[in-house]
């Protein structure tokens, strides 16, 4: 039993590896072309780089030059930063006064936020488009009030199934020390919505970041151009960009993804089951 | 402390709205009402009734992204399925490494899906160069490219659920069932599979919306070549509304019917989850 | 607990501010500027650098904003339907012709008191509306034909039994043919991969194909018919297109199937390292070859072919030469902003540091008499170009694709024309979608 088990779990360990190997080709597969020169990426894409193939760095300076990479991350970053910080504070009050204050009103604020969260984006991207345009928000504070709206549907969702499980005699024992609402949600509250808050926060982070419509819609021909953005403009619709410097942009923009996920890889598997499962 | 708290409505609830009225109440029902009305420009809106869904369904555009889109999703949520369920299992042997092999198959889910599609175009096309072709030239390579691509990406996800779901089934269920001599399928079928019914049917659900709603990986990676065989129904949608300026009434109503399908999907998911809670 | 209540009533005042903040912000400032500002939606992707820094340069000088935003290949369309209703709308557009016009009347600003307009050399290039006014001014004229290396050429021609002597004895189809045929056979002796550039057919880089090479065989039914428009077409020249596109397909460095990957840029580059004698083009791409790393092409033997189809008498015709970039002002603009576009498009066609950026970065030739005989473009593209329209045994063909019905038409054309080369479509296809789709996307147009 015991032999069998091992030389079974030796077969599984090797088909695993195989597999973990090819889900990793893809991107093994665009960083050896970064540094190959463009010329050489259309004969032989599937060769290392050799010393005639091999262009240094070249790629990666003409890249960020080129496409002003470090510009689109900066806003990528201040967007989804700015955005999840808002989401997760203005939600969980959100969800917290929703399950709190019974009410017709509070049913019918709560079905509507569940309601958003089906409406794929096509179905308003022109009018919202429109309505930001009139109030004059196209730039990035527009960006982030337009992801709290819609970051709202499945945040408070997520924050309700939460609270209910709230026991509200710690809320009262606070209230009759003499706390106000608001003290008592950031005070009791919250820390113990801190699970579902980084779920939440984890959700739409990566929601954000890899977001491609929205920012083009909003904000596409402006300065603030995110990553997904710009690296659609560039390589998508000029065809006439290098290969190679293509790579180069493609290996820089999944590059902070990966790093980030190295060191959260935890938080954000259990937050992606955590979402999934309660949403 | 109803009462009380209450009162705090608008720094509780009032923010949040307020970006919720303008990102998306305001805006559907615009969209509802724009969909009766045929425009160039938004401010000379004039309202023809059902015309432009009329103008929708004849539109063959709009019917093979439909059916493109529904036969993509078929598939997809099938091999997506299979392949997690299968990793899922293989995952929960105990075997060495198993932290670093779902470190690595969750991965793909964190790449963007333009940055995804412009990944495989390149790989596609290095692949089919060697056969004299690219993925421009025929639907059936946009088409499994577009699965593999999906794939790819959301093996990864469902993985981790269903590693979830098995994880919560009982250790002495299966060693019981093992002592009464059942066999491993006997195992799978009778123990396993019921015990983790709640993780299939998120899984399906979650596979089939990210199915029906695909865009970004669709624009990069074949754009809709050729001929728009490729287009899915979010990107056939998307270039009504800007493809030129004659069309955004049918493009709105378009994507009120999208908006519908969706809409009939989602019921249908929660009816299944219903009826699932209740049986257990 | 002080703190925290402060932080979070900080926080939710903060973000009601930013709401309404950005909502006045824009105004107050734009208020402030008395002045107006430019924004120019550019159509050319290859000019984007030289406009770009064409208004740095008038910034510096005036201190009037101006912003300039390219579209890229075959979205000029797209984008413009979008950023035109937008609050800061493009100030200055283009249009490509009638066509155009027809679609975007409602934002076209009378041009007819601009000096611009007293400038332009031949007033009905002009785009006038029904009231008599001028509402799109050509700002460049372009030509385009087969731009070949004579350097392979004349290597060609020293063979033994070439099929022709020299480039003068090329000027119908047929000599064409023979002598394209005969290279591509020969391609080793000749040290090239192929007689003819990629056929670029990815999407969006298909423009060579559906609307520069479509338009020969509108040229010739529209002159044989004796109208300068059609609603309903024949594409009874069809045949002369396909005698040329199969040509180009055929004797090229690349596969017909793989013809979907490429893009203008890999051929213009292909032409440029001297690995193809020939590619379609026009003047406008010659720093795409200039620009090429390795460039192996020497200035002088860069010369224009025309585009011979088989069609009759073609042994007089002259490149493509006209216009589709035609200047338009948003009329729904404030008039601040309007005056600030008409001075600063004045300024770039008048001023002495403008006109120098317009013929000598942008490469333009101008249809406007504020530029003098010396002050046209000096590479050898924009030369050939100018020799060809002065040559009087020449008839050039005029452009007729501005009366193609729509972006859509263009880009469903180009697309069964990848699926032809990659062997999916047959010609008849092509024909069907050409006669189907030119008749009905003129029928939705003039619904609207």
């Amino acid at each position: 039993m015991s032999t069998k088990k091992k030389i079974k779990n030796i077969i599984v360990f090797i088909l695993l590896l195989f597999l973990a190997i090819a889900f990793l080709y893809p991107i093994f597969f665009v960083v050896i072309n970064s540094f190959k020169g463009k010329l050489f990426i259309s004969d032989a894409p599937f060769a290392l780089p050799t010393s005639e193939t091999f262009v240094k760095f070249n790629n990666y300076v003409m890249g960020i030059e080129k496409t002003g990479f470090f510009n689109a991350m900066k806003w990528s970053l201040i967007i989804t930063v700015c955005s999840v910080l808002l989401i997760i504070i203005f939600t969980s009050m959100t969800a917290y006064w929703i399950t709190r204050v019974k009410g017709k009103f509070s049913n019918i604020l709560y079905y509507l936020f569940v309601f958003s969260m089906i409406v794929p984006f096509q179905m308003v991207m022109y009018t919202m488009t429109q309505l930001a345009d009139r109030m004059h928000i196209r730039n990035p504070a527009g960006m982030i009030l337009l992801y709290l709206g819609f970051g709202a549907g499945l945040s408070v969702f997520m924050f309700c199934g939460f609270v209910k499980s709230v026991p509200i005699e710690i809320e009262e024992a606070a209230m009759i020390d003499g706390c106000n609402p608001l003290q008592t949600f950031f005070k009791v509250v919250f820390p113990i919505l801190k699970p579902t808050a980084i779920t939440v926060a984890i959700l739409n982070a990566m929601w954000i970041w890899n977001d491609y419509l929205l920012p083009y819609l909003i904000i596409g021909f402006s300065d603030y151009q995110t990553i997904p953005v710009r690296v659609q403009y560039l390589v998508g619709s000029y065809g006439n960009f290098d290969m190679g410097i293509m790579m180069a942009v493609l290996v820089l923009s999944i590059l902070p993804i990966i790093i980030f996920y190295t060191f959260c890889q935890k938080f954000i598997i259990e937050g992606v089951v955590a979402g999934a499962v309660k949403g | 402390m109803q009462k009380t708290t209450k009162k705090y409505f608008p720094i509780f609830v009032l923010p949040t709205l307020i970006a919720f009225f303008i990102a998306f109440v305001i805006p559907f029902f615009w969209g509802v009402y724009l969909s009766f009305c045929k425009f160039k420009t938004i401010k000379k809106a004039e309202f023809v009734g059902f015309d432009n869904y009329i103008a929708a369904f004849k539109n063959d555009n709009f019917v093979n992204s439909f059916k493109f889109t529904v036969i993509f999703a078929i598939v997809a949520v099938i091999v997506i399925n299979v392949a997690a369920f299968t990793l899922a299992v293989l995952l929960t042997q105990k075997v060495k490494g198993t932290n670093l092999f779902r470190t690595v198959f969750f991965m793909p889910n964190l790449i963007g899906g333009i940055v995804l599609g412009y990944i495989w175009n390149s790989i596609f096309n290095s692949i089919l160069k060697s056969y004299s072709t690219t993925i421009a030239n025929d639907a059936k390579y946009g088409f499994w490219g577009l699965i593999i691509l999906m794939s790819w990406q959301l093996i990864g996800y469902m993985m981790i659920i269903y590693i979830a779901g098995l994880q919560n089934v009982p250790t002495d269920l299966k060693e019981a069932a093992q002592i009464d001599g059942a066999s491993r399928w006997q195992q799978l079928r009778k123990i396993t599979i019921p015990m983790v019914m709640p993780s299939i049917t998120i899984c399906l659900f979650l596979s089939v919306s990210n199915c029906f709603k695909l865009f970004d990986q669709n624009l990069s990676l074949t754009g809709g070549a050729p001929q728009r065989k490729t287009a899915m129904l979010a990107l056939d949608i998307f270039d009504t509304f800007y493809g030129n300026n004659t069309s955004k009434g049918i493009g709105q109503a378009k994507a009120v019917l999208f908006f519908l399908l969706v809409g009939i999907i989602a019921l249908t998911q929660l009816f299944f989850t219903r009826r699932k809670e209740v049986e257990q | 607990m002080r703190i925290r209540k402060l932080l979070s009533l900080g926080l939710a005042s903060t973000m009601l501010a930013s709401i309404a903040l950005t909502g006045c912000g824009d105004e107050t400032s734009s208020k402030e500027e008395e002045k107006g500002s430019v924004y120019y939606l550019n159509f050319k992707p290859e000019a984007d650098e030289a406009w770009q820094a064409i208004a740095k340069d008038y910034t510096k000088e005036t201190g009037i904003e101006v912003k300039v935003v390219t579209a890229a290949n075959n979205t000029y369309e797209q984008i413009l339907s979008n950023e035109i209703e937008a609050t800061d709308a493009p100030t200055l557009f283009q249009i490509n012709g009638p066509v155009g016009y027809a679609n975007w009347s409602d934002y076209c600003y009378d041009l007819k008191d601009t000096d611009l307009y007293s400038w332009l050399l031949d007033k009905s290039l002009a785009i006038e509306g029904e009231d008599g006014g001028v509402y799109g001014i050509p700002y460049v004229v372009e030509g385009y034909g087969i731009i070949y290396n004579d350097a392979i050429m004349s290597k060609y021609f020293a063979l033994d039994d070439a099929k022709a002597k020299s480039m003068d004895e090329v000027n119908n189809f047929d000599t064409l043919k023979a002598v394209v045929e005969d290279m591509q056979a020969r391609k080793a002796d000749l040290g090239i991969d192929g007689v003819f550039g990629s056929t670029s057919l990815k999407k969006g880089e298909d423009w060579r194909w559906q609307t520069h090479l479509a338009n020969l065989p509108v040229y010739y039914e529209y002159k044989e018919k004796n109208v300068s428009i059609l609603k309903e077409l024949d594409f009874s020249f069809g045949d002369n297109y396909k005698n040329i596109f199969d040509l180009y397909i055929n004797n090229s460095c690349t596969e017909p199937t793989l013809l979907g990957s490429k893009t203008v840029n890999d051929s213009m580059s292909e032409f440029a390292l001297g690995q193809v004698a020939m590619i379609q083009n026009g003047n406008w791409g010659w720093g795409g070859i200039s620009e090429v790393e390795g460039n192996v092409v020497k200035e002088e033997d860069v010369k224009f072919l025309p585009i011979y189809t088989g069609a009759a008498g073609e042994e007089n015709q002259g490149l493509c030469t006209g216009t589709e970039n035609f200047f338009c002002i948003n009329k729904e603009a404030d008039q601040k902003d309007i005056d600030a576009t008409i001075d600063f498009v004045e300024w770039v066609f008048s001023s002495a540091k403008g006109k120098d950026a317009v013929t000598n970065t942008l490469g333009f030739i101008s249809p406007f008499n504020t530029f003098s005989d010396a002050e046209s473009p000096q590479d050898p593209l924009a030369k050939e170009v100018l020799r060809y329209m002065a040559d009087s045994t020449k008839t050039s063909v005029s452009w007729n694709f501005t009366t193609f019905p729509s972006q859509k038409f263009k880009d469903d054309f180009g697309a069964v024309l990848l699926g032809y080369a990659a062997g999916t479509s047959t010609w008849d296809d092509v024909k069907t979608l050409v006669v189907d789709e030119w008749a009905s996307e003129w029928a939705a147009n003039d619904a609207n």
